[in-house]
């Protein structure tokens, strides 16, 4: 099976404080932040590495894992990093995040997908820095393919997946025919969430993403790392999404204490509004 | 306020922008990469093993520090269990080849850089100091083997070593032979094959025995027959914990039992142990090599790897303590500020706004970062010597002399200063640092023994005087000295750091004049002033070597943030560059000039503690 792996890599969540609005609130200031994969991503290069592996023999792989990027040269180190992991060959489409929108990611994207031709287009539900959730919808209607979001599990079946997917109130069960998009979910990185066929349904990962070894980092060098302009995959390079403006969340303000439940309510009522 | 703590939260973390700045920009490792030993190598790789390794450090080690601590370990039917979780961690570290970064790549390795195998072993060390003690000796004792073993016991032992197959130890210490390693009593009898029939006990042996490898290869100090007395009769023998076939499978036992574990202070997920070899006269060991006596010297050189990485450890300690205390003093609000002392009703701030709460912090800072750069300048002078083996020997001379230098001062300076910043970050959070739903408390037991084994920070502080100062002649510490004159002479005009770096020079001297006393004191048979102020002079010297790398830090910092771009995108590029700023200045101005002191103190030559009789102690 070949799958193609979209990443994005995101100022580091767990610095979230560190994110800062200029005055002129025209940008998000991005300096000096620590960069990672955005989190939803790397599961979903987990899940791709499990479903072209025995998972008892995961250095050897069954198929194909292709991942991708949008960004600077800088994000070829998340490149690197994924290559390290397992990953086969990765692209860098040349371009920076502001003339980027989720439409034209996905334009690109079709682009990449019918010069590479996967069986499995693999991506997380969204992003955690603009938590759009666009691309992979935006991408299975471009393409006109099966799609399904939120993926807690996958099973491989002969030219199909058996996707679990996360719905309010449970997990809903798609089977999809390849070639698909599928955009996975938290769970997908547990114990048991991803059967390749050649996996044994008794086997069980770690939980999580794999770390890189050392050997693998060393030898990442040596894997392909193609770069590709935007043009020469999309000739519409507009954006649908304009923005115009960003401000923080306004402070929390002190809380007060009323003075007893019909206060309460009749605040809830008259100043909160919400009763 | 407190929450049930929950042992297997992650508490550990490092400053990775100061590890970026530490590499590249102070000790610029790119200059040595791409070519000779690190051909392989490039910033990349560097990078990403940083990366990786970091994030190893944070979700497999640092959830069993606190686990490790409160289960500790167990010894049942002659077998030593580690704490929960320990045995699979030690299997993802080999997985992930997290050990064999600077191995030779014929045994294994990766071939990279000494000072990345250090940076990484920081991460390490500070997620779980008890842990990485059983991987940390494994290396030691290969490294041993490595440098000093037969082919044959290279091809034997060292990729099953560094691949954590199986474990190592170092066997000195022995009930009546601490500090004095010369009154060793094991011995060694010559059996006719030409391996040797091991007897004698031996403790305080860390990772002595336990349930992460399926063997473990002891190095033994013991006494052949009819060798002579003291240290210069003792000879290194490899000794398995389970015999080992010529095909690498195992055998059977080796007589090799555990008395005992110990009940310790601090690292309490490491197993000390008592070792009884030959008990039943069943305990075969070899040569480590092929000539007898030479077990001293050999293990001075694991010494030298293991006391770094004990000097290590306590700046990786003290680390995550500083990050903790800092995190905690920025969120616990408490009091007014000093400048609404009077107004009752001004509101509370974060203890992180308080002086004295910012001296501390900033007083942990310096010398957490001066600790562990002086640490990367001895890995950076180790990594040269291997650029420079066979084309420059002089200067690959020059460099490993000042490795020889900088071990005690590492050893003894960071494993001091690690337990005294741990320290420092209890008193940071108040009450809540004593308890232990707060990480620091462990880290301060934890870190009490850095100064303690690997030979106490006295024997360091009589290696550095009494063999390190005159080694080749007195060069290695007129080269310390000298390179940093020259560092004094061209900044002492700097239009900010200019004050600190006289200080700087002051201290130069008055390490040059105290080191020329000691030697007076040599040459005069004042013998007993020496080991009396050994230790001070090592602090003295350590004192104005972690001062100059700040302030040399603190130079390319300045360098630095000029030739950011203005504008508040820098903003954070600026704090960071700035603290570099603010850390020299206080170290060199509030710590500093202690060494002055020092040097007028030791100029009295004071020797109450000597005249003072044992019985004037006390009455009891």
């Amino acid at each position: 099976m070949k799958i193609l792996v979209a990443l994005k890599r995101v100022a580091d969540p767990d610095n979230a404080n560190k994110v800062k609005i200029p005055p002129s609130g025209d940008r998000i200031d991005t300096a000096g932040l620590e960069w990672k994969p955005n989190p939803f991503d790397e599961y979903a290069l987990e899940a791709a590495l499990r479903l072209t592996e025995d998972g008892k023999a995961p250095k050897a792989r069954a198929g194909e894992v292709v991942v991708v990027t949008f960004g600077p040269k800088e994000t070829e180190q998340t490149l690197r990093a994924a290559l390290a992991t397992g990953a086969d060959r990765a692209i860098r489409v040349d371009v920076t995040d502001d003339k980027l929108d989720g439409a034209l990611v996905a334009r690109a994207l079709k682009a990449l997908v019918e010069r590479e031709k996967p069986d499995v287009v693999l991506m997380g539900k969204q992003a955690v820095d603009g938590d759009s959730n666009q691309v992979g919808q935006s991408l299975a209607e471009l393409l006109d393919w099966p799609m399904a979001t939120f993926a807690a599990t996958i099973q491989e079946e002969q030219g199909a997946l058996l996707v679990g997917r996360e719905v309010d109130g449970g997990v809903a069960v798609l089977r999809v025919r390849l070639p698909a998009v599928v955009t996975v979910d938290l769970r997908i990185v547990a114990p048991t969430s991803v059967y390749s066929l050649k996996t044994a349904r008794t086997h069980k990962y770690n939980d999580g993403v794999r770390f890189a070894a050392l050997p693998a980092i060393m030898a990442s060098k040596k894997k392909p790392l193609a770069e590709v302009k935007l043009a020469d995959l999309t000739a519409d390079s507009g954006l649908k999404v304009q923005y115009h403006g960003f401000e923080p969340p306004p402070a929390r303000k002190a809380g007060i204490k009323v003075k007893d439940v019909a206060d309460l309510v009749a605040r809830l009522k008259n100043e909160a509004k919400v009763l | 306020m407190s929450n049930a703590p929950n042992l297997q939260q992650n508490r550990y973390k490092a400053d990775l922008r100061e590890v970026r700045f530490l590499l590249f920009e102070q000790f610029k490792l790119d200059q040595i990469l791409g070519q000779g030993p690190f051909e392989a190598w490039g910033p990349d790789e560097v990078q990403m093993v940083v990366d990786e390794a970091y994030k190893f450090s944070c979700e497999v080690l640092g959830p069993l520090n606190a686990v490790g601590d409160r289960t500790g370990c167990r010894l049942e039917g002659g077998q030593v269990y580690t704490p929960p979780g320990f045995k699979e961690a030690w299997n993802k570290l080999y997985e992930a080849g997290w050990m064999a970064v600077s191995a030779e790549p014929e045994y294994g390795g990766q071939g990279g850089p000494f000072t990345l195998h250090i940076t990484i072993q920081e991460f390490m060390s500070g997620a779980n100091s008890a842990f990485i003690m059983y991987p940390g000796l494994a290396f030691g004792a290969a490294e041993v083997i490595q440098l000093f073993g037969t082919d044959a016991q290279k091809e034997h032992y060292l990729r099953t070593m560094y691949g954590g197959k199986w474990g190592g130890t170092m066997c000195l210490t022995e009930p009546q032979a601490g500090s004095d390693v010369g009154s060793s009593r094991t011995t060694a009898k010559k059996l006719p094959d030409g391996k040797y029939a091991i007897r004698g006990t031996k403790i305080f042996i860390s990772g002595g025995d336990h349930d992460c490898a399926e063997n473990i290869v002891h190095l033994v100090l013991a006494r052949v027959d009819n060798a002579p007395a003291g240290t210069k009769g003792l000879s290194l023998f490899i000794v398995p914990k389970v015999r080992t076939n010529a095909d690498g499978s195992l055998g059977e036992a080796n007589d090799v039992t555990v008395g005992a574990i110990e009940h310790k202070m601090g690292i309490n997920g490491s197993a000390t142990c008592v070792l009884n070899f030959g008990e039943n006269d069943g305990c075969v060991g070899e040569l480590v090599g092929t000539v007898e006596n030479q077990g001293m010297s050999q293990m001075f050189r694991m010494m030298n790897g293991a006391r770094i990485s004990v000097g290590l450890q306590g700046v990786a300690v003290a680390s995550a303590a500083y990050l903790n205390a800092l995190e905690y003093a920025r969120d616990r609000k408490q009091g007014p500020s000093i400048n609404n002392w009077k107004d009752a009703t001004a509101p509370r701030v974060a203890i992180v706004e308080h002086p004295d709460v910012r001296r501390m912090l900033l007083d942990m800072k310096s010398r957490v970062e001066g600790i562990r750069a002086l640490i990367i300048k001895l890995t950076r002078h180790f990594d040269m010597t291997r650029v420079l083996q066979g084309k420059d020997d002089e200067q690959a001379l020059y460099h490993q002399g000042q490795v020889d230098l900088l071990v005690p001062l590492v050893k003894a300076y960071g494993s001091d200063q690690g337990f005294r910043v741990c320290e420092t970050a209890i008193q940071t959070y108040g009450g809540a640092g004593y308890i232990k739903d707060y990480p620091v408390e462990q880290y301060c037991r934890d870190a009490k023994v850095f100064s303690i084994y690997e030979g106490t920070n006295h024997i360091q502080a009589m290696d550095l005087v009494g063999r390190k100062l005159g080694q080749r002649g007195g060069a290695n510490l007129q080269g310390f000295l000298g390179d940093v004159a020259a560092f004094v002479k061209a900044n002492e005009k700097h239009p900010v750091l200019g004050k600190a770096v006289k200080e700087l020079g002051e201290a130069q001297e008055a390490v040059a004049g105290t080191a020329m006393r000691l030697l007076g004191w040599f040459q005069m048979g004042k013998m007993p002033m020496v080991p009396l102020s050994a230790n001070r002079f090592l602090e003295m010297m350590s004192e104005t070597a972690v001062a100059w790398l700040l302030l040399d830090a603190a130079k390319i910092a300045l360098d630095a943030q000029e030739k950011l771009p203005a504008g508040d995108e820098s903003a954070s590029e600026r704090a960071f560059y700035e603290g570099k700023k603010h850390t020299a200045l206080y170290y060199a101005l509030n710590v500093l000039p202690h060494v002055r002191l020092s040097a007028e103190i030791l100029g009295r030559e004071d020797s109450s503690a000597l005249e003072i009789s044992t019985e004037s102690f006390a009455t009891v």
